[in-house]
Order: C-alpha cells, then structure tokens, then sequence
C-alpha cells in the first residue's frame, strides 16, 4: 500500500494531509464551541487602553513578559489569582508570552501604580538595580495611534460583538459600560479625557504639556493599558 | 578503554556537574530532597534521563559505525545512486514505539478518565497542604521572628517600589526609615488627605493652615518626629487645629486620625489595606496578603524608624 | 538524452543558496546583540539613544526569529529543494520554461517579502503571535510565495522519470502542506482600517480568535511549524545528503517509512505541551504532554536510521568534516528530541515553562542540527553546482570545532541558567513567604548570560568562516569534473 502511495504522488499528498489535519480537528475545534465567555468583571478594552496595548505589541513586551499566571503557589504568591480563561475574551490577540525573562504582568495594575511606571519605562535600573529591561524613552515622544485604536474597537464591536455601550457585570455586582465613540473625533477626545488622569499622576513635564496640548504620548497610553490589567 | 565512550562518559559527568551547580546554587541536593517540591525533583530527573539515554544510544550507534559493517538486501530502485536496504526496525525503537502508543492509547482511553485530573484541584490541595504547615508555624512567633519575616516579605512585594533599604529609592516612593518627609505634611495640609476609607472615614479637610511659614514649620516640627524644637511649629499643632484629631503628640486617635509621630503596626497595615496617594506618588492596596504577613510586615516597618 | 548523463539546472538553487547564507549570517548577527542585551543591557543602545528604539531587545527579537526562521531555514529549504528536488526525480528544471520562470519568480517574490519583512519588524509593525508576526499584506504575499513552491514541487514531480517517490520528497511534500494548513489557519485576521471604513492605519488587523482559543491555534501552529520547518525538510535533506555523501545506501526503508508516518501522525497533537497549566482543559493538555512523549521514537526513528547508514563507515567521520557536520546534526536531533518529550511532562514543564532551559533547548535543535544541517547539505551541493571544488578543508574543520564549542556553550549555561530560574521562582523561606525577588532571579543568570553570549558569537564566527569558505569556492576554488562528483565533495586543503 504505502508502494503505491510512493508512486502516485496526488495520493500521497492526501494521505499526508488527512495525517496531519485531524488532530487539530480534534484538538481545537471541541474549544471553539464552548467559545471563552468573560468572567464577570472583564470589560473591553477602551480606546486608551488599546491604543497601549498596541504599544505593548509594538515593542514585543511579550518577548520578556507573560500574561498568564498559573496555578501553583509561588505564581499566586507573587502574582495573585491564577488566571482564568473568561479574563481573556476580549485579548486579540492573546498575550501570554512564552518567556519570563521579566514577571508576569497579568494582574500588574493590582501592585504598581502610574508613577512607578513612569520612573521604570523610562529607566528601569533607577527602580529596580539590576534590572536588564531595556529603557524606553522614546515612548515619552512618540505619540499614540488612537485612531487605529478606534478603528479595531469598530470592527470588534461589529464582527464579535464586543460589548461596548452595554453594561457588563463588574465582581461586587455593579455593572459598568464601555462607551465607544461614535466617530474619531469623539474617540480621541474620550482618549485625551483618560489620558488627563494619567498625566495628572505622571511627573515628567514634557508628557504633561503634550497631553494639555491635545497629544497622547505613547507612554500614557501603555501606562493605561498596564493599569487596565487586573 | 575506547575514545568514543570515554567522551560519552565525560559528557555525562559534566552535564550532571551542571545539573548539579544549578541545584546547589538554590540550596543544595539536602534542600532539594527535604523541600518536598515534587516539581523540582522531577525535572532534576528529566534532566538526568535525558542526558544519560541520549550518551548512551548515541555511543551505541558510534560503536557500530567503528566495529561494524553494513549489511542487508538492497531494493531494486535507487534514486540519483542512493540505494535502500530493506533491513529490519532495529528491534527495541520497534518494541518501544508500540509499547508508547499502547500506552498512551491506555492513558487516555482508561488512565487520564479514572484520574480525572484536575489541576485547579491540584492547587487547591497544595495550597491548603502548605497553609496547613506554616499556620502551626506562625502560632507562636516571638517579636523577633515576626521582624524577620516582615523581611522577607519585604524583600519580594515592596522593595521593587521602597528599595532593599526601604528608602524610597531617592524620592520615588515613601521612605520608610523614618515616618514623614515636610513635603508629604504639607501637601496633605494643603490639599487634605482621604486615603484611609477603612479607618479612618472623616478623612482630613484641606486649608486647616494658610500661613505659608505656619505650614512650614507645623512641617518641620512633624517631619522631626515631633522632637524639634520649633517652638512656631508646637505652638501651631497645638493650637486646637491638629492636636484635636492627631492628639499632644501625634499620637493618633482611632477612627478620628492616624498616628503621626512614628510607626505603629497598625498604621502599616491601614496603608496596605487601602494603598496610599500623596505627595510623592501612589502606593496600590495589597489584599491579598495574609494576616500573619501583613502583621510581620508592620513589626518590619515600625522597627526600620527605631 | 536517454543516454547521456542529465544536465540539471541549479540557477534557482545557486540563488536561494545566497540568501541562506546572507540571511543566516544577519539572523544570527542579530541573536548574537540579543545575547549580548540580555548579560551587559547598555548593549541596548549601542547604535546612541536615539536609535535604541531600534536596536533594543525587544525591537530585535522578532527579527531573529523570523530572519532564521523565514530567512535562513526557508531559504535553505528551497536551495536544497531545487537541489534535491531534480537529482532523486530524475528530471532537469531546463526542460521546463514554465519551471524555471515560476522558480525565479518564486525567488524574486520571495527576496521583496525578506525586505517587508525585515522593515516592518523593525518598525514594531507586528501581531505578537511568536514565528507569525506578520500583518495580513506580508502574510498575503507569504502564501502566494508558497503556493509558487507548490506548483513547482507538483511540477516537477509531474514530469519526473523515477516513477517512486524518494523519502526526500516525502518530506518536502509534507512541509509544504504542513506550512500551508497551519500559516493560513493561524493568521486568519481581520484588517481594520476596512473594517472600519477607512480609520486609522491600513495594515493593521485583529486576530479571529480571542484569548484561550487564539493561544491554541497559535500554539498548535507554533508547534507544528517547528515541525515542518525545523524538522520535516531538515529530514528531507538528510536523508539524501548523508547517504550521498558518504555512498552508503539507506540501512532501512521499513524504518524511514514507520519513522516517516510516525512522525506525520503523532506531530500534530502535541502543540498542547506549550499551554500546560494555562486556561486550555486539562486534557487537551494532557494529550499534549502524552503525544510528546510518543513522539521520541517517530523522531529518534530518521536519526537512528541514519546513524546506521553509516555504519562501519567510521573512517568517513573521522576524515571527512561534512561527515562530522552530519552525524553531530543527527546526535542533536536526538538530544533535542529527547529533550522537548522532557519538558513535556507536567512536571518537568511546571518548572521548565518560561525559564532559559526552554531557550536552550530551542538553540541545541536549531544551532546542532538545523543549521549544521543546512551549512553541510550546501557545502555538498557547492562543488556540485559551481563544478568547483571546496576551497578549505581546513576551514572547514575549524569551522566545525568552533560552531560545537559554540553550540555547547550556548545549551550548557542556558540549561544551569533555567534549572536555576525554575527553583528559585517556585521557592519559599523557612517562613513559607517567597524566597525571592524577581530581580534576584535576573541578576543570579547574569555570568550564564555572558557564557551563551561568547558561545552564540563563536557560532557566528563559525558563519563567517562558511561564508568565506563558500564566497572562495564560488570564486577560486579549482574545477572539477562529473567524474569527482559521484560521492565525497572534493575539497582543497
Ligand atoms: C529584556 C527583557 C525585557 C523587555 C523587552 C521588557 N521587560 Fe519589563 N521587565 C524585565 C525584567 C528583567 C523585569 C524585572 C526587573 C524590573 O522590574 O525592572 C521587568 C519588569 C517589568 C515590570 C514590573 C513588573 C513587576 O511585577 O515588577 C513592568 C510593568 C514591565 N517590566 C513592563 C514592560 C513593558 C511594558 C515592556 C515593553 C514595552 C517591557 N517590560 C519590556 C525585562 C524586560
Ligand atoms: C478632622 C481631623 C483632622 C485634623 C484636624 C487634622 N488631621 Fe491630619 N489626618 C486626619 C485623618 C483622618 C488622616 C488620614 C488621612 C487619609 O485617610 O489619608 C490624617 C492624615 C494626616 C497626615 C498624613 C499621614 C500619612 O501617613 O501620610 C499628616 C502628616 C497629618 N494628618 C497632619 C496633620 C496636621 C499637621 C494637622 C493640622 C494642621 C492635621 N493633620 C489636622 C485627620 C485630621
Ligand atoms: C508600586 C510601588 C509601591 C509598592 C509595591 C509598595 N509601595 Fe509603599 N508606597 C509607595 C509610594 C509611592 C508611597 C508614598 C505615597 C505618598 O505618600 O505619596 C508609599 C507609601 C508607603 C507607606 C506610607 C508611608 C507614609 O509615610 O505614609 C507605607 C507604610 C508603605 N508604603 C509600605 C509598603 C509596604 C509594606 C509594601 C509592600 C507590601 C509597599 N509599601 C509596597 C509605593 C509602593
Ligand atoms: C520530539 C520532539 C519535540 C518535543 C516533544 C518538543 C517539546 C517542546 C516543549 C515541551 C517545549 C517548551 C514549551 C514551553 O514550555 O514553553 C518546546 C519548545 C520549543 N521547541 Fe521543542 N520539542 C521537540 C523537538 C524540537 C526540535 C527538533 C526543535 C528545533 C529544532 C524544537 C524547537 C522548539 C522551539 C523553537 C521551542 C520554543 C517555542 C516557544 O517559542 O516557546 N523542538 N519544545
Ligand atoms: C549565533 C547564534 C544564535 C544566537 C546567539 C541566538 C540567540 C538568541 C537569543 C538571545 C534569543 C532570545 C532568548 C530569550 O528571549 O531569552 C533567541 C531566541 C530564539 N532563537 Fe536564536 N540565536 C542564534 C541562532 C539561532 C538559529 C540559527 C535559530 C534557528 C534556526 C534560532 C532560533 C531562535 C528561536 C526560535 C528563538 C525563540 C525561542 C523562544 O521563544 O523560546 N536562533 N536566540
Ligand atoms: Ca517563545
Ligand atoms: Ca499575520
Ligand atoms: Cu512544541
């Protein structure tokens, strides 16, 4: 049989494919079905916080950090709870990393605050000694992409049904909505609102002045998006 | 003895000298078999196998390149003057390769459903099993230990923010070795302070002080830990504005006003509890410590200032 | 024609050679400012702060992977594919116009995609999924690069003379379906900017999948195309280059068959061993680790089988360096596959998952046995398609001993380096507290760091040597005739 197979090559390629295609078959599609639902308390991202998670990606942060803490005692030791799999609905894509040459950062926005990122981006050897995570000033400078922010907010709210505008549960029973904008302009004007809170925290005045001018320096953004994580 | 087995040997020998090292560097064989942490000694195992099977075979195969000679029936075709034998499976990968598919067949149609494993339930039961061990521990600490303690936990959860020597890292976060700086007094003189919900829930009002010089020295005065003798600055706190929540000497009144004349555990566990915003930059809430830890680290603190 | 000899030829072959050798080198050059990041991070801007943006570990990591990955590997494939590929089939490219334009189109095609691609990584222009950052356009022009592959191996085979298939061609035949199906699958994503009608920037997309589900596609095809990309074709070139090389024939055709559809059935099932302990069930995660565990023999089966090929044949190893570049390759393979069935375990993973020890294990498969089999199936091919033979045997043989010691560094000081990370961040002090700061567990890797450093800037002086070795075999090495190509290359001292 496998004879013939060797000499009729268009066989042969079939046979390979049907080989190598059900175990994904098997493997993924059952997950797909029982499609991840949000744990109560996850809410989508808002236009800030994407805009910062685009940061994140941009410089590969998930080189060196995960996002996903697992169940063992060290981890929720250091970390807190081990994460859940409703938490990640609305990450795409996903970002657990696959190395921790820096911690975990799953629930970061619990144990560090906007001031400490400000000091660690910047410099992180001047808070932590030691430290070998690259600095990165330029995020002081660059400025945010909102409107790319905006413009997956869109599509996700119209593909997935990602519910912005609508209330979602929160843990202590309230519930809590996401608005999204109904143009650009109303979503870098909701950015530049969140942006101002943060910059009220930050000390570098240069940041401070680009944000009362109008601008989001990509600093701010990541700096939303860290504290989103909880 | 032949060159080939003899590099096998040393390679092994250095690769379990590696192995080695890294576990001495965390402690050491005795810890590793005395930790209990399964996981550990498992890959140390893993790591052992891998490197004494991988030696082993490979010399194996070398041995038959230097002593033996090929053999068997070449097939009738060939491809570009490559010919095949049509040579039996070496019989143990034979026997191996369908013992591990019977086995994984058994694993997963019988073995993995009567476990029925789970690993949060794993967790669970590791967590209670180590609770379990350190709460008869933590029964009866001496003020000493408890100091200790503190440390360590410090170390991990607050020296990223506080530095090893919990000075505050030049100004980037509270300095903990003594209890207040003027700038912190006079910024919550200024703009007021509601940070402590939980015990404190009047918060403190803004504008108590106007002066500008009667604000700088009721700082002074407290910054000092209440021991300058600037007499103004006295003089001021106790006019009826601070005194009548802080207290003569600051020492604090409960539900009213924190103590502000130094630390108390009490004190250190209210900042962990609600986290802290001020002057200097914020500090997140910390709940998902333990009691035993947040009182080890209140002993730890309180001592810092002596 | 029937009679005399087949003039095959390697003008596409000669040019995908360029590129693997070219890319191998930048690749590598860039993990090499990556190892030296991790130990000393002042090397972080090295190029002045203002270019940190782009010199940084972060920026470059990317680039690594995907320039030895889709660089080095891919090309290497190719090259060797259009090697291969005419030499077991018995049919030459010239005999096709068709052919031969699809293949320089392919390579063309292919050499703008390594310029996309290296622009936008440098750009922080990404999707973070590891070994698919790509944005949809570079990923659009990707599968039309592969499908260009396809009709030509198809192609060729279509107007073959030997009727049977080669085990070569079993293996390429299945890199390519292998690639096709995970690529496409994993990077199904929408692009917003049309999404949304026109907002923001135009190459940015979103991926289907959320969360768990996105990590288990991504992981199933990240497994999967370390198979079909660092395992697979890697195969494929053994299996014709050891055996012609050495003249010896195959020790077992039973054996490459079962190792062959062992490997083909059991590969695709244990992605699960990259999520052990994540938010995926328990038991697709066990199949992950069970299916790991099986796939030793499958893969130990190539390695075995051409370890016996040369057997009694110990005077070609000890005489011949692209000998010795062959049978390390296959010794690695098997460490390495042995290896990644390890820390497959629960267990073993618990403490393995996230740490260097990983990273060791990905260098003693990709240093030992990926590109040593590249550099050797090209050191053969170049006597061959230059009609010249190897400038250096010594070269060569100084090539070899430095990439090992390279190699050895690289595995041994990362393998002390994520045992070490492993204990430290799961242990707790007499007080039942961590017994660690995270920071501790950096600064403590520090010396094991700067041993991979020094082990990975060997490896690419190594490649330098194989650059220069080849540049002069290319240029001045002395010509040969068919009659000193039927098995070991010829090389000059
Ligand atoms: C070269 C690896 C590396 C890269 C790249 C890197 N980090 Fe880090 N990161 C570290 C290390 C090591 C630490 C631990 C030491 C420290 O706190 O600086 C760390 C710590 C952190 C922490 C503190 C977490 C904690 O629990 O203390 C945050 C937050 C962080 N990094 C964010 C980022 C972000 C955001 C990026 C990308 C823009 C990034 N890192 C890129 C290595 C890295
Ligand atoms: C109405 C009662 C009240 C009065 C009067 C008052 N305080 Fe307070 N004070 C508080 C409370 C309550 C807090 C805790 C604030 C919080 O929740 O953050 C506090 C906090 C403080 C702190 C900060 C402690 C810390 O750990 O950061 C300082 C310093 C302080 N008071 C000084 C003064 C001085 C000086 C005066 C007089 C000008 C004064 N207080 C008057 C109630 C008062
Ligand atoms: C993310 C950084 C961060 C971490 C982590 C952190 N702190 Fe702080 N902490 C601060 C900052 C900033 C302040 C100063 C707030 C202010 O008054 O402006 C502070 C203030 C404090 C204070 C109050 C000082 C005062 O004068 O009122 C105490 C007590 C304290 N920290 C203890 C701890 C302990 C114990 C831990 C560890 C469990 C810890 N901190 C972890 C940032 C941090
Ligand atoms: C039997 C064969 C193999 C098995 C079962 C296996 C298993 C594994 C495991 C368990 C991991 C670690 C996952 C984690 O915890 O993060 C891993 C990672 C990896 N392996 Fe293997 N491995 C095998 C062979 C190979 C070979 C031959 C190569 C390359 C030449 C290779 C390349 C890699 C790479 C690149 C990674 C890193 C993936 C990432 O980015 O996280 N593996 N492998
Ligand atoms: C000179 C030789 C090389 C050096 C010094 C080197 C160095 C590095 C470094 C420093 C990393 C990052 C590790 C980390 O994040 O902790 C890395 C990752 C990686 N390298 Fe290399 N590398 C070299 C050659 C290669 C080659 C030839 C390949 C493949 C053919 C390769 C494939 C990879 C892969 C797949 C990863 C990602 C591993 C993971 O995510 O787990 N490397 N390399
Ligand atoms: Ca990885
Ligand atoms: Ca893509
Ligand atoms: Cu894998």
């Amino acid at each position: 049989m496998f004879h013939w197979l060797e000499k009729r090559p268009f066989f042969f390629a079939v046979a390979v494919f049907v080989v190598i295609s059900f175990a994904g078959l098997i493997e993924i599609l059952p997950n797909f079905a029982q499609a991840s639902q949000p744990v109560v308390g996850t809410k989508p991202y808002s236009t800030l916080e994407l805009a910062g998670r685009h940061v994140y990606i941009k410089n590969s942060c998930n080189a060196c950090h995960s996002q996903l803490i697992r169940p063992f005692k060290s981890e929720t030791d250091r970390y807190g709870h081990y994460s859940l799999s409703g938490e990640y609905a609305y990450d795409r894509p996903f970002l657990w990393g696959s190395k921790r040459t820096g911690p975990d950062l799953h629930r970061v926005g619990n144990y560090r605050t906007t001031d400490w990122h400000e000091n660690h981006m910047k410099d992180p050897t001047a808070v932590v000694p030691g430290s070998i995570m690259p600095a990165y000033g330029w995020m002081f400078k660059n400025t945010a992409d909102i409107d790319t922010a905006y413009a997956e907010q869109l599509t996700i709210q119209k593909v997935f049904a990602v519910p912005y505008n609508k209330e979602v549960p929160l843990a202590d029973g309230s519930k809590a909505t996401v608005a999204l904008a109904d143009s650009v302009e109303g979503a870098r004007a909701s950015a530049l609102e969140e942006a101002k809170v943060i910059a009220a925290d930050m000390k570098d005045q240069d940041v401070k002045d680009a944000v009362a001018a109008g601008e989001i320096p990509e600093i701010v953004a990541i700096i939303a998006y860290l504290n989103s994580l909880k | 003895m032949n060159k080939t087995v003899l590099a096998a040997i040393i390679v092994v020998i250095a690769m379990l000298g590696f192995t080695y090292a890294a576990v001495e560097m965390t402690g050491g064989v005795d810890k590793l078999m005395k930790g209990g942490d399964w996981v550990n000694m498992l890959a140390i195992l893993g790591a052992v196998i891998l490197v004494i099977v991988t030696s082993f075979v490979v010399t194996k195969y070398v041995r038959q390149m230097q002593n033996d000679t090929a053999t068997g029936k070449l097939a009738d075709e060939n491809w570009d003057g490559i010919g095949e034998y049509k040579n039996e499976l070496p019989f143990g990968w034979a026997v191996i390769f369908l013992g591990s598919i019977v086995w994984a067949m058994w694993y997963f149609l019988a073995g993995y459903p009567v476990n029925a494993y789970s690993q949060i339930g794993e967790y669970n039961a590791d967590v209670a099993v180590h609770d379990a061990k350190f709460e008869a521990e933590h029964k009866n600490m001496d003020a000493e230990t408890l100091k200790e303690m503190g440390g360590s936990v410090f170390i991990v959860q607050c020296a990223p923010c506080h530095g090893l020597t919990a000075d505050g890292i030049d100004g980037k976060a509270a300095n903990l070795t003594h209890r207040l700086e003027e700038k912190s007094v006079k910024h919550v003189i200024n703009n007021g302070a509601n940070n402590f919900k939980t015990d404190y829930p009047g918060g403190m009002p803004p504008m108590l002080l106007q002066d500008p010089a009667q604000i700088d020295a009721v700082a002074k005065y407290v910054a000092s830990g209440f021991k300058a003798d600037d007499t103004a600055g006295k003089a001021a706190f106790l006019a009826g504005t601070c005194n009548t929540c802080h207290g003569e000497n600051g020492e604090g009144m409960p539900s009213v006003a924190p103590k502000i004349n130094g630390w108390e555990a009490a004190m250190v566990a209210t900042v962990l509890k609600d986290g802290k915003k001020g002057a200097i930059g914020a500090m997140p809430a910390f709940n998902n410590l333990t009691e035993v830890q947040v009182k080890a680290l209140g002993a730890y603190v309180t001592d810092l200032s002596k | 024609m029937e009679n005399r000899p087949l003039e095959y030829d390697y003008t596409v072959a000669k040019m995908f050679m360029l590129t693997t050798v070219v890319l191998g080198i930048v690749g590598m050059l860039v993990g090499v400012i990556l190892a030296w990041e991790m130990a000393f991070p002042a090397v972080n801007t090295i190029a002045g702060q203002g270019l940190a943006e782009y010199t940084n570990f972060s920026r470059l990591r990317p680039l690594h992977t995907d320039a030895v990955i889709f660089g080095f590997t891919v090309s290497g494939i190719f090259a060797t594919w259009y090697y291969v590929g005419q030499r077991v089939l018995k049919v030459s490219m010239a005999e096709s116009k068709f052919l031969m334009f699809l293949g320089k189109l392919h390579f063309w095609l292919y050499l703008m995609l390594v310029v996309a691609v290296v622009g936008s990584l440098l750009l922080g222009i990404t999707t973070s999924k590891e070994y698919a950052e790509f944005e949809w356009p570079i990923d659009i022009a990707v599968v039309v690069v592969w499908v260009i592959w396809g009709l030509q191996i198809f192609g060729l085979i279509g107007i073959r003379r030997e009727k049977s298939l080669y085990i070569s061609i079993w293996y390429y035949i299945a890199t390519f379906l292998g690639i096709a199906m995970l690529y496409l699958f994993n990077n199904m994503e929408i692009p917003t900017y049309f999404a949304s009608g026109g907002i923001g920037s135009w190459y940015h997309s979103v991926s289907m999948y959320s969360g768990t589900n996105d990590a288990l596609v991504q992981w199933w095809y990240g497994h999967n195309a370390v198979a079909f990309g660092f395992t697979v074709p890697i195969v494929a070139m053994i299996y014709y280059f050891l055996p012609k090389e050495s003249g010896q024939a195959v020790y077992s055709y039973k054996l490459s068959l079962l190792a062959f559809w062992g490997l083909m059935f059991v590969y695709l099932w244990a992605g699960g061993h990259h999520l052990l302990f994540s938010t995926v069930p328990d038991w697709m995660q066990t199949m992950g680790s069970v299916f790991s565990v099986v796939l030793i023999l499958p893969s130990w089966g190539s390695a075995i089988n051409m370890l016996l090929t040369m057997k009694g044949e110990w005077q070609q190893v000890a005489s011949s360096p692209l000998i010795k570049f062959m049978v390390l390759a296959s010794t690695f393979y098997m460490f390495s596959t042995l290896e990644g069935p390890i820390q497959a375990i629960k267990s073993v993973n618990a403490l393995a998952h996230f740490t260097d020890w990983i990273v060791g294990h990905v260098h003693d498969g990709t240093l030992g046995w990926v590109a040593f089999m590249i550099m050797a199936s090209l050191f053969h091919m170049a006597p061959r398609v230059f009609k010249r033979e190897i400038y250096s045997k010594s070269l060569m043989n100084t090539q070899f001993w430095i990439q090992t010691l390279g190699v050895v560094l690289y595995f041994t000081s990362m393998w002390i380096a994520g045992i070490t990370q492993g204990m430290m961040w799961r242990a707790h002090d007499e007080f039942g507290n961590l017994a660690y700061s995270f920071i501790d567990t950096v600064s403590v890797l520090h010396p094991y760091f700067t041993i991979r450093a020094v082990g990975g800037t060997l490896y690419l002086v190594g490649m330098f040597l194989f650059a220069y070795n080849m540049y002069k075999t290319m240029t001045s090495g002395r010509r040969v005739e068919e009659s000193e190509l039927q098995n070991a290359s010829p090389m000059g001292a």
